[in-house]
């Protein structure tokens, strides 16, 4: 690998002003939770920071914490022990069903939520080192390439899809991050953290250089809610989302009050469903009802020359994960 | 990081790590301005501008002080400085799982973190399994299963499955392949490996 | 020494008894030294270039910043190494020997000019360390003059495509002729007018990688003229051969060392060009080398499994007879013909009129070359899913079309030594309850999880043929076995251990093994083309009788002398055709609503023979098939076309199955004594991967009735076909 020095951090505001420093100096610096990520990035020279500021030394980064409000999650919390925290568990089912499909054991117990937000992607094309959007050039490659995985929402002119699988969870929950940067502190809704292309196709999201996703705050989970995600992977492990679905429900006997649906797989964000939830709100989650939010769902869905069979079994992802957690007894 | 500019449409082609990068002409090569001048040592000794640090490491229950390079991944330090070559290099990228080590008693991708996260800790390695020269009920499973073909996964899949049965004690088969499914075996003796893994767990593995 | 055949086959004193590897607690225990974990004092880390075109002339070299790294200690390229690759790319595929050499057009170098793929070798660097050694790669300037490329076999051979080489882009055969592979017996033309219906069709098939767990690495040290090279090869005979005819030296001067190896498949048989640029860099340097590639490295630079387009047209009589087949093929092979190229299949069928005609073609991408059964899993997957086709057509249980239709001579003239290919179906349906798991009518499950049954056969060559042994016997009665095997997974060095204590008549305790070093070892035929318990077996059970007659003759030795036995036999098959049998029976439910495909029932049934032991022998079985699974559903290497690189290149690309995804395998053995062999052995280890991606697609067609065509069926192709 090329050379870096590696500094561990002992809180946060050294943290930031150590990567501010470095950055000052004209040198490139990353923050590293788990680590997996970055490091097959440094290996393949798509980055090359000078520095290392190693996030896994400070204290108390990692916890779950019940509040008035709700829950927090310190971002450096792995995601195996997210898995197992019986309060997620309980009341925030997707988002440990979620922590769950992500990789494999070894990757899990180290990697961290933080880290699996701030995923880049997995593109072929990006991660090959193609001189695309991502790697700093102009263009796209996969737009009339190989794109049978990549958006069919919201793409343009950077097709990829997002690659994390907590963050279409979170934007189910309606989490929020509270991020911590040179500038102080800011809490910003999960769905406003992540970024279309269109406003700056050569990032995912809209947390600074200089930032650290420090928490993740859910709020109290309400009464008969019910959620759960549902991954499609070509094999049966260690893939990454084909398309992928998280949905909330808050029932009322078998009425539904409430629905949060967002898509993984689809596109550069995790997309939520607005239209589809509105025509849940309020109803029997029945066939036929299941049936027409899948097809609403779909509407204005773009495919590219490849990726067309996303359409179907989106659908199919959204009608059969809403017909199964709203039948659950 | 710089970014060069080049007529040619992949100009910019990094595409197989470990082989640099093929530029049409006269590229800057990044990072290099610390590097001094050839002299002609034949030492191996590396270059004293590369960031070193000393860890505290507990490996296969023996505390160690070791000055290792910042860049130096878990899997070099144990392989390459340690002379610990049970652990393999599959694929060095979290693709395969034949790197890995118990880290303070969990499976972890040792090619995937590096030495310097180690500091304070304690890794198990496949060489840290046998206890007094006695096999653990896991290799001795291994063996009578016919656990490795090739074996190249073997150490891997070890290391794996003895966190899973420190966590798990009694799973079914369906648990140990999702304890194991981290750990890829092209010889594809998945069936072996689980009857193995149930087996040791009867015979009350830990 | 032929002995009686076909009574039913028992377990003897050490044979057919499940053994564990007498190597086992060496690889449990981390103590096994496969080639990469070996260190020589002074050793150097070795990197090597590759071209990022598919196609390119390499005008100009700048080595100058390279070489004033420090660390850096020696760099090879075009200009100053001309080794020929021998084995890397020879017409015809067959070996680089001395005629060969005289009439070849299309030489192989270590590094080639002009390039002609993304991943051909450019530049070698070995310096202090391997970190040194990348920051190397990156200073080395090179100025290519891209060229135009061809990706496809049927591409390249129209007019106006990019010639890869002089004479065009069908790579010649061994005598330089610009001719296909041609197999034919009757007249087809005649076949398809007698024939009550004829049907015609088109498959595909994917490039597949090897992808052994081990990457390919290579360590070499010179000790004056004298080269030692450690490496996984799966015949150290053949390495040593093929690496001294290389590099122009005595084969006495070189010597191969594999103790252990991670698989291979058949892509670590003869050398390859990392041994040859490791050696050679170690005596530019003056220091012991190692070269290790990464993953991507070893997906794009050694080689996988040819890729192939099959048009078959199939005549047969209304009662599902075969009346004519014929096959165009053709076979991407890279820019150089490392193997054959050939598609296997239509010898599976009885038939009077066949036309087999085979393209290979050069094309600029990865080079393709031998993998488990090289030619068969690829061409049965064509011809079995084109039959069974048929035979629904035809509204014939495939089955019965099977058993109506299979080879029951070598080429309908040629007897087998022994033939079990009716019970193999036979049992196989049976233990499989296929009356109730196959769909008479395809498709027909209600709902959107539908399953089904698919059945696939096989039969393949169990040859005999040359192998050398020796056996010594010490005063204290242990003898000790040298053969040239190394293991790449099968377990060679045990079931040589069993035969020789079977042959000798004492217990496997006393029987040890030294392998895996030419200094030490004699010739080893290799264990590709399944031949090792076939041939060098053979071998142990001479050297066995050579020393028992010794013994016989002097008696037990005495004090420090030791008495040996070697044999190197080369037997013959008295003109018959030898085979191993087989048939796989795959039951698999599809979501027809996501496009996913589980297989949930496998049933194999083999005959190899006798089975010398049985633990091993399985496990082969269930990882050979396992490896078809992945093959018929997942695995594939996608390049762009505008631009020619590879895209998938890695275990995560190919999605190589996990052990979620490999579901139980269940194995029955028919075991026979042909006469032949060691014991009555056939071959085994290619057995299980080439009827396994046939099995699983025809049960993908009973289960949704939309026949896959093309290879890997993945669930973007599932939901289009069900669109």
């Amino acid at each position: 690998m090329k050379t870096f020095a590696n500094s561990n951090a002992r809180d946060l505001q050294q943290a930031v002003t150590l990567v501010q420093q470095t950055h000052k100096d004209g040198k490139a610096a990353s923050f590293v939770g788990g680590g997996s990520d970055l490091l097959g990035l440094v290996k393949e020279r798509i980055v090359s920071p000078d520095m290392l500021v190693n996030l896994k030394t400070i204290k108390g980064l990692d916890q779950v914490t019940q509040t008035a409000g709700g829950v927090n999650i310190g971002g450096l919390i792995t995601l195996d022990t997210l898995t197992r925290n019986p309060v997620i568990r309980r009341d925030y089912a997707v988002l440990a069903e979620a922590a769950e499909t992500v990789a494999t054991p070894q990757i899990r117990n180290v990697g961290t939520l933080a880290g699996n937000v701030n995923q880049r992607p997995w593109c072929w094309y990006f991660r090959n080192g193609f001189p695309c959007f991502k790697n700093g050039g102009n263009t796209c490659f996969s737009f009339g390439g190989e794109n049978q995985f990549h958006a069919i929402f919201g793409g343009g002119p950077s097709y990829i899809v997002h690659p994390s699988d907590t963050a279409v969870a979170l934007v189910a929950l309606e989490a929020k991050f509270r991020i911590v940067g040179p500038s102080g502190e800011r809490l910003l809704p999960a769905a406003d953290f992540f970024a279309l292309p269109q406003q700056n196709p050569a990032r995912e999201n809209v947390l600074g250089p200089e930032e650290v996703l420090a928490e993740v705050q859910l709020p109290s989970a309400r009464p008969a809610t019910r959620s759960t995600y549902h991954k499609i992977m070509d094999r049966e492990a260690w893939t990454h989302a084909v398309v992928s679905a998280a949905i909330v429900l808050e029932m009322e006997k078998d009425v539904c009050r409430n629905a949060r649906i967002v898509l993984g797989g689809v596109a550069p964000i995790p997309w939520r469903l607005p239209e589809v939830e509105r025509m849940l709100a309020g109803q029997r989650i029945t066939e036929t009802l299941a049936a027409k939010a899948a097809e609403t769902a779909l509407e204005g869905a773009k495919p590219l020359a490849k990726n067309g069979y996303k359409v179907p079994l989106t659908k199919g992802v959204v009608r059969r994960t809403l017909l199964g957690l709203a039948g659950r007894a | 990081m710089s970014k060069n500019k080049s007529k040619k449409k992949i100009s910019r082609r990094k595409f197989l790590k470990g082989t640099g990068a093929a530029f049409a002409v006269a590229t800057a090569a990044p990072a290099l301005e610390a590097q001094r001048p050839a002299n002609g040592s034949a030492s191996a000794v590396a270059d004293a501008s590369v960031p070193r640090t000393t860890i505290r490491v507990v490996i296969n229950g023996a505390e160690r002080r070791i000055e290792v390079e910042d860049r130096w991944t878990l899997v070099e330090l144990l392989r390459d400085h340690l002379q610990l070559t049970g652990t393999k290099i599959g694929c060095d990228r979290g693709e395969c799982g034949a790197c890995t080590v118990l880290l303070d008693g969990k499976p972890v991708y040792s090619c995937s973190n590096l030495a310097v996260w180690a500091d304070g800790r304690s890794v198990q390695t496949v060489e840290g399994l046998a206890e007094d020269g006695r096999l653990d009920p896991l290799q001795r499973s291994f063996i009578e299963h016919d656990g490795p073909q090739c074996g190249f996964c073997t150490s891997g899949q070890l290391m794996a499955a003895k966190g899973l049965l420190t966590r798990n004690p009694r799973p079914t088969a369906d648990d140990v392949r999702a304890g194991l499914t981290g750990n890829l075996c092209r010889c594809s003796n998945y069936n072996r490996y689980v009857e193995a893994v149930l087996a040791a767990a009867k015979g009350g593995a830990r | 020494m032929r002995r009686q055949t076909n009574a039913p086959v028992k377990p003897l004193k050490t044979i057919g008894h499940p053994t564990p590897r007498i190597d086992a607690v060496a690889r449990v225990t981390g103590k096994a030294a496969y080639s990469g974990d070996v260190r020589l004092p002074g050793m150097l880390y070795a990197r090597v270039l590759r071209s990022p075109h598919p196609h390119a002339r390499i005008r100009r070299i700048d080595l100058s910043r390279a070489l004033a790294l420090p660390g850096v200690k020696a760099i090879l390229t075009h200009e100053n190494c001309k080794v020929v690759w021998g084995a890397g790319g020879i017409s015809g595929g067959l070996q680089y020997n001395d005629e060969i050499k005289k009439i070849t057009k299309h030489r192989r170098y270590a590094f080639n000019n002009p390039v002609r793929f993304v991943g051909d070798p450019v530049a070698a660097v070995a310096a202090v360390n391997r970190h040194v050694a990348e920051e190397a790669l990156r200073l080395i300037e090179v100025d290519y003059e891209v060229l135009g490329f061809v990706l496809e076999p049927e591409e390249a051979l129209k007019p106006g495509a990019v010639q890869i080489w002089p004479e065009g882009n069908l790579s010649p055969t061994a005598q330089n002729q610009l001719q296909p592979q041609q197999t034919r017996r009757g007249n087809v033309e005649e076949g398809f007018r007698t024939a009550d219906l004829v049907f015609e069709d088109r498959y595909s098939t994917a490039f597949v990688h090897n992808a052994q767990m081990e990457p390919r690495v290579c360590l070499a040290s010179w000790d004056a003229d004298k080269l030692t090279l450690y490496t996984p090869t799966q015949g150290i005979s053949n390495c040593r051969s093929d690496t001294a005819r290389d590099l122009g030296i005595p084969e006495a001067k070189v010597q191969i060392v594999c103790q252990y190896m991670g698989g291979g498949f058949g892509n670590k048989n003869q050398n390859q060009d990392a041994d040859l640029i490791t050696a050679m860099l170690a005596k530019e340097a003056g220091a012991p080398v190692k070269l290790e590639l990464s993953r991507k490295e070893d997906f794009i630079g050694v080689h996988g499994r040819w890729p192939t387009v099959q048009y078959y047209k199939v005549g047969v009589s209304r009662d599902g007879v075969l009346k004519a087949i014929q096959l165009r093929g053709y076979s991407g092979m890279g820019p150089y013909r490392k193997n054959s190229g050939s598609i296997g299949g239509i010898d599976l069928y009885q038939c009077p009129n066949i036309e087999r005609v085979v393209y290979p073609v050069y094309t600029n991408k990865t080079v393709s070359g031998n993998f488990r059964g090289p030619e068969y899993p690829q061409g049965f997957y064509g011809i079995e899913s084109m039959m069974d086709d048929v035979a629904y057509k035809l509204k014939m249980d495939p089955v019965d079309f099977i058993l109506k239709n299979m080879t029951r001579k070598s080429n309908d003239e040629v007897p087998y030594t022994n033939y079990s290919l009716e019970e193999c179906m036979r049992r196989g349906a049976e233990a499989f309850e296929w009356k109730k798991r196959w769909r008479p009518q395809p498709g027909s499950d209600p709902g959107p999880i539908k399953r089904g049954a698919g059945v696939s056969f096989m039969a393949f060559r169990s040859a005999l043929g040359r192998s050398n042994a020796e056996i010594r016997l010490d005063a204290k009665g242990q003898y000790t076995v040298f053969v040239g095997v190394t293991d790449v997974g099968p377990g060679a060095k045990t079931t040589m251990a069993m035969i020789a204590s079977e042959a000798l008549g004492v217990p496997l305790s006393k029987v040890q093994v030294v392998w895996g070093d030419t200094d030490r070892c004699p010739y080893s035929v290799g264990e590709s083309g399944s031949r090792t318990t076939i041939q060098t077996g053979q071998a142990v059970i001479e050297a066995a009788e050579a020393l028992k007659r010794q013994i016989a003759e002097k008696g037990s030795p005495k004090g420090q002398n030791t008495l040996a036995g070697s044999a190197s036999p080369n037997p013959s098959l008295e003109g018959k055709v030898r085979a191993a049998f087989g048939a796989h029976f795959v039951e698999v439910e599809v979501d027809t609503e996501l496009g996913r495909v589980r297989v949930l029932k496998y049933v194999t049934v083999h005959d190899s023979g006798r089975i010398i032991n049985p633990l091993t022998a399985t496990s082969q079985i269930k990882g050979g098939a396992t490896m078809g699974i992945g093959m018929a559903l997942h695995e594939d290497l996608l390049y762009d076309r505008r631009n020619g690189q590879p895209l998938t290149a890695g275990f995560y690309g190919a999605r190589i199955l996990t052990h979620r995804d490999a579901p139980e395998i269940e194995v029955i053995f028919i075991e026979s004594d042909d006469g032949y062999g060691p014991y009555g052995a056939k071959s085994i280890g290619e057995s299980s991967k080439v009827p396994a991606v046939a099995a699983v697609a025809n049960a993908v067609f009973n289960a949704i009735g939309r026949r896959m065509k093309d290879l890997p069926i993945t669930r973007d192709k599932i939901l289009g076909a069900l669109a």
